[in-house]
């Protein structure tokens, strides 16, 4: 069937330029109505945009960056992720390095996500890691898949919106257990920004030397999807082929990973980095709030920085909202542009169940915990904070127990 | 003699698992898998899986936001 396809085929079918055009008509839109009120909040439009279509485009899940090492033996998103917080630390650094020149004063980075290390880190990463390896994606891995049309994604969502309300109904208990009296470790401060930047980048080298002798000893050395694309004799074969490349196969990860940092880079440039919870928790909180069944005040959550919960006293409209919104449009572009979007549902009912479970629980996971695999990870790495590799080591426990549970779930 | 697989809808990372269990439950008589995936994940790491367990992997589009994955084994 397939040799008979035509070779003068459109690359994009004209319904779907169709759907692109008026789709970036709308996302134009918000641009211009939201950066005309506050320019901050059309710069994480674009962001979420960015972040949203890198997403889409390299499947770059970080539930399968830990799960897909323990179940697959593959670390081919494991080694994107890596890559990305390298290029992100060169560049956090740089910028805490103007922040903050004096490291001996003990003063952190007013937006870089270094957080109090404690018992909640530990119990929330281990929630958030059996929660996401359940649901079949962390927070950002269900945003951006509720944006190629994975219902399942749409019911994990929810589930991570119900426990991110959930937590903030215990977050005082935890608050005086664990969180008040825990220590915010930002490794400069213990040996200068240089060193911390050269430690930080020799064991994110080290754990993707780690990664490429596990996917060899495993036998998984995944080829690069550009490698399943057919040379081209004519120039009109290879002009097809190099924005099939683009818009239609996945990117390589590596190359993907590095401009996830970059953005992220960018994001924090801007005003602060990448992270979802706290605005998540915002949604939830300030609908219960409205009923009149509010958490109430929330102890020092003010002077937490990264994705801590959010009661919403402020604008709703504001550029966390944008950058959550923002990457789902942006999937959803990248989705339909190469042609993988469809509303895709499972037949199996009790992956409803267990998608709203793992929701739940990662969400009460990244509430307590103060951020997700972005904002307690991703960002926490380079901010040169110690609790992301805390969060990390938890984290991986808790995909590890997920792993196992899932094995075992029909 | 070859078997479908239909793994259309499921979750990540079920496609990659169903498609290693059926690999790993063909009867000596049967050569192919035809796995049918919506699942564009899929597409990178089932060739790669397969490849350990003595198949090679071939890709088509089936259909919109559809493939299909014919895994034939090496020795036959």
């Amino acid at each position: 069937m397939s040799a008979s396809a035509p070779a003068a085929a459109p690359v994009v079918p004209p319904a779907r330029l169709f759907t692109l055009a008026v789709l970036l008509a709308l996302v134009a839109a918000v641009y211009v109505h939201t950066a005309g009120i506050d320019v901050t909040m059309g710069r994480f439009w674009v962001l979420g945009l960015g972040f949203g279509v890198v997403l889409q485009r390299t499947r770059l899940c970080f539930a399968s960056a830990f799960r897909d090492v323990l179940l697959l033996g593959h670390a081919r998103n494991l080694k994107g992720i890596l890559v990305g917080m390298a290029v992100a630390t060169v560049g956090f650094s740089a910028l805490m390095t103007r922040q903050v020149p004096n490291t001996a004063l003990g003063i952190l980075p007013p937006e870089a996500h270094v957080l109090p290390i404690g018992l909640h880190t530990v119990v929330g990463a281990l929630l958030f890691g059996f929660g996401m390896v359940i649901a079949g994606g962390c927070v950002s891995g269900s945003i951006y898949r509720m944006g190629e049309g994975y219902v399942a994604s749409w019911v994990a969502f929810a589930g991570i919106l119900g426990g991110l309300t959930a937590a903030a109904y215990t977050w005082n208990a935890w608050y005086d257990l664990a969180i008040a009296g825990a220590p915010q470790v930002w490794l400069p401060s213990l040996m200068g920004h240089g060193a911390a930047v050269v430690l930080t980048l020799i064991l994110l080298g080290g754990l993707f030397l780690l990664a490429s002798w596990w996917e060899h000893k495993n036998g998984m050395d995944l080829p690069e999807p550009a490698g399943r694309i057919a040379g081209a004799a004519t120039f009109r074969g290879k002009v097809a082929n190099g924005l099939k490349r683009v818009f239609v196969h996945g990117w390589p990860v590596l190359i993907g990973g590095a401009l996830l940092g970059g953005l992220n880079v960018i994001a924090f440039m801007t005003a602060r980095p990448w992270g979802f919870t706290g605005e998540v928790s915002r949604w939830g909180l300030t609908f219960m709030t409205s009923l009149g069944a509010g958490p109430g005040e929330l102890a020092g959550v003010g002077s937490i920085p990264g994705c801590v919960l959010d009661p919403g006293s402020g604008e709703f409209l504001n550029p966390m909202l944008l950058l959550v919104t923002g990457m789902f449009a942006g999937s959803l572009f990248a989705a339909i542009a190469a042609g993988e979007f469809k509303i895709r549902i499972p037949k199996k009912q009790s992956r409803f169940v267990q998608s709203v479970a793992g929701g739940l629980i990662m969400g009460y996971g990244s509430g307590t915990a103060v951020g997700c695999t972005i904002g307690a990870f991703f960002s926490s790495v380079p901010s040169l904070g110690l609790n992301g590799w805390v969060w990390a080591v938890c984290l991986l426990a808790g995909a590890w127990l997920g792993t196992h549970a899932l094995k075992r779930l029909p | 003699m070859s078997k479908p697989l239909d793994v259309r809808g499921e979750i990540c990372p079920y496609p990659m698992m169903q498609t290693a269990q059926a690999l790993k439950a063909l009867a000596p008589s049967e050569h192919v898998l035809e796995v049918l995936t919506d699942h564009p994940p899929a597409l990178d790491t089932i060739p790669a899986q397969a490849e350990r367990l003595g198949f090679s992997a071939r890709i088509e589009e089936a259909g919109a936001s559809e493939w299909r994955l014919t895994l034939t084994r090496n020795d036959g």
